[in-house]
């Protein structure tokens, strides 16, 4: 038996499928088709690569084995090489902390800096993140006015924290002082878009409720808005924070010191093990502000965290298969 | 003088959506009230005039004589979906009802007084939750969550309490624990209260004066004595309902699954008219009603 109706609306879908099939093959078309001329206009070569990768090995293998001489003060000035100059380090609390106290350089020092670089750019950048953030969400400024807030948050973003460095040499070379400045820059443009995205999406009952008991518009914005997105705001700063570190080392090799300016001061002198050493240090310090954000991240998602006391949590933190995220608890939540 | 007045009250939506026609009440002080209607009657609209959300396009509104313009703290609301902050704890939830009298400084540092913090913690006693008053909202029970949205309320120290469809999200027992502490709070602190319901044998419970709302205009006006299931019937289905197929003994509207599986739905059989919102919503005409459940 057949049905008109049928029949007519099989060939309907069997054209609109036909469609897509062509609109997708001309999408992997364009794709190969820029790719292809694309690496030509870059001048990249395959065989160059391939010709060139024995020499790669030979230049990887002068970094084993990473020598951890610059360690601390005391494995620099007494010459203790290779790994041992981790163990000669952290045997002696006083000799990391004599090198942190000291502005003669050491891996342990670069370290703090390159983790304090993040921190208070992160730090310093929260606030006006957090106001324009506010102020760019449609929630709070009618549009178009709250347009004006994100336009400056998108200016702000636009230009990376590498370029920005360079932005303020006015107060000075790439240093420090303006690696913080330009962490914290970035850090507005990015965590601001954040938090005004999160706004957007919050539930519209608690800020009518709060309304009507007779509180002021700033008193809903702080109760009605804010306190619902107060968790997913620490969350958000903890992974720029993450963001922040990594982007403490990349202006390192730029001049701003710490971890990036070691490897890469390392890296002109030719003195490839202790180049080695730099970018396990750098592997080290990234990977525990990760493993650390996203652990408190984590326990900041309400689901993960419902119903279990302190005792239980501080469990979690000693649990390997935690801190990697491997095993998650089931049926928490019913 | 009356709690509440309405004086020839008309609320127009747009053009021509008559929302509210000639409203033209008193309700005295103390009163406990329940208005009764199909979805869309204008139970909704006439809460909203009275906390100031609303204005009306005709007639006047008066709270204790005096015209309400914007919200205001005098009067408290309580919510259908609760609408509280679960990130923030009971005791928060129901702090929040104090903003209106601290400074925005004070209360964005978290510093209110210590009688607005006894206020809330006295609120969330009378709801029967000050046990429960540091536990994260979001992990409460529906029921719980109302209460806390009448702690809230009550922390406003108002003299008039408005709920809009209060427990129309709620199991039957957790909506009549609701409904019996709402109607403690009013007694204990001598508030008149203006409640919306659909489950008519709850209202009849707890309501001290019933008004039956449909079309935007009052059709009833009377105590528990005066609302018999006649009276109910013409509320929810219009004049000569009970010439039609339509009759609320034993007619309970089609599938509860279809109406959003809410948990609050009548056992067939009994003598209630429809307990949701989607069920109230039957068409004008009794026939196409009495055609869908047969």
């Amino acid at each position: 038996m057949s049905i008109p109706e049928v029949d007519t609306q099989l060939g309907k879908l069997k054209r609109s499928r036909r469609l897509k099939q062509g609109l997708a093959l001309g999408l992997l078309v364009a794709v190969l088709v820029v790719t292809y001329f694309g690496l030509g206009f870059v001048n990249f070569e395959v065989d160059e690569i391939i010709d060139g990768f024995p020499n790669f090995v030979d230049f990887i293998a002068a970094f084993f084995p990473p020598n951890f001489e610059a360690m601390t003060i005391y494995t620099t000035d007494n010459g203790i090489t290779g790994l041992e100059g981790i163990w000669a380090s952290f045997s002696d609390p006083g000799r990391l902390a004599e090198s942190l106290g000291s502005p003669r350089l050491s891996l342990v020092r670069a370290a703090v800096v390159t983790l304090l670089l993040g921190f208070l750019g992160t730090v310093l950048g929260f606030l006006p993140a957090l106001l324009l953030g506010v102020l760019g969400s449609e929630q709070v400024t009618p549009f178009p006015f709250n347009f004006i807030f994100r336009g400056i948050m998108s200016a702000i973003r636009a230009i990376p924290a590498i370029v920005w460095i360079f932005l303020f040499v006015p107060f000075g070379p790439p240093s420090q002082a303006t690696a913080v400045l330009a962490i914290a820059t970035d850090t507005v443009g990015n965590l601001g878009r954040l938090f005004t995205d999160e706004l957007e999406e919050i539930e519209e009952g608690p800020i009518e409720a709060i309304q009507s008991t007779g509180a002021s518009r700033a008193q809903t914005v702080g109760f009605g808005m804010l306190s619902q997105v107060s968790r997913s705001y620490i969350a958000w700063t903890l992974y720029i924070l993450e963001i922040n570190t990594r982007i403490a080392i990349s202006l390192g090799v730029v001049g701003a010191g710490g971890l990036g300016l070691y490897v890469r001061n390392q890296q002109d002198l030719f003195q490839f093990q202790n180049t080695a050493a730099g970018i396990i240090m750098i592997f080290v310090v990234v990977l525990s502000i990760e493993l650390l954000s996203s652990r408190i991240r984590a326990r900041l998602r309400p689901s993960e965290h419902e119903g279990k006391g302190f005792l239980q949590s501080l469990r979690d933190l000693a649990s390997p298969g935690k801190w990697l995220g491997l095993d998650r608890d089931k049926g928490e939540k019913s | 003088m009356p709690a509440v007045t309405f004086d020839d009250v008309t609320k127009v939506y747009g053009e021509d959506t008559v929302a509210l026609r000639d409203i033209d009440i008193e309700i005295g002080e103390g009163e406990f009230v329940i208005l009764l209607g199909p979805s869309g009657a204008g139970k909704s609209t006439l809460l909203r005039v009275l906390n100031g959300l609303t204005q009306p396009t005709e007639g006047v509104v008066e709270i204790n004589g005096e015209v309400p313009s914007g919200a205001r703290k005098e009067v408290g609301m309580v919510f259908q979906e609760h609408y509280l902050v679960e990130s923030m704890s009971a005791f928060q939830n129901a702090l929040t009802g104090a903003l209106a009298r601290n400074g925005f400084f004070r209360s964005i540092l978290t510093w209110q007084r210590t009688d607005d913090k006894r206020a809330a913690l006295e609120a969330l006693e009378t709801v029967g939750l000050l046990e429960e008053a540091g536990q994260r909202a979001g992990s409460m029970s529906g029921g719980q969550k109302q209460r806390v949205g009448i702690a809230r309320a009550l922390v406003q120290q108002p003299s008039l309490l408005l709920a809009d469809e209060p427990v129309a999200s709620l199991d039957p027992k957790a909506a009549r624990d609701v409904m019996g502490y709402m109607k403690q709070a009013a007694q204990e602190r001598d508030l008149t209260a203006i409640t919306s319901l659909h489950q008519v044998n709850i209202a009849r419970e707890f309501g001290d004066r019933f008004l039956g709302i449909r079309d935007g205009e009052v059709v009833f006006d009377g105590d528990r004595d005066d609302l018999t299931m006649d009276v109910v019937d013409e509320i929810y289905y219009g004049e000569g309902a009970d010439e039609g197929a339509v009759s609320t003994a034993g007619d309970v509207p089609p599938d509860p699954a279809e109406r959003g599986g809410t948990a609050d739905t009548p056992p067939a059989g009994s003598a209630d008219p429809p307990a949701t919102a989607e069920a109230a919503e039957a068409p004008d005409s009794p026939e196409s009603v009495g055609g869908d459940g047969s």
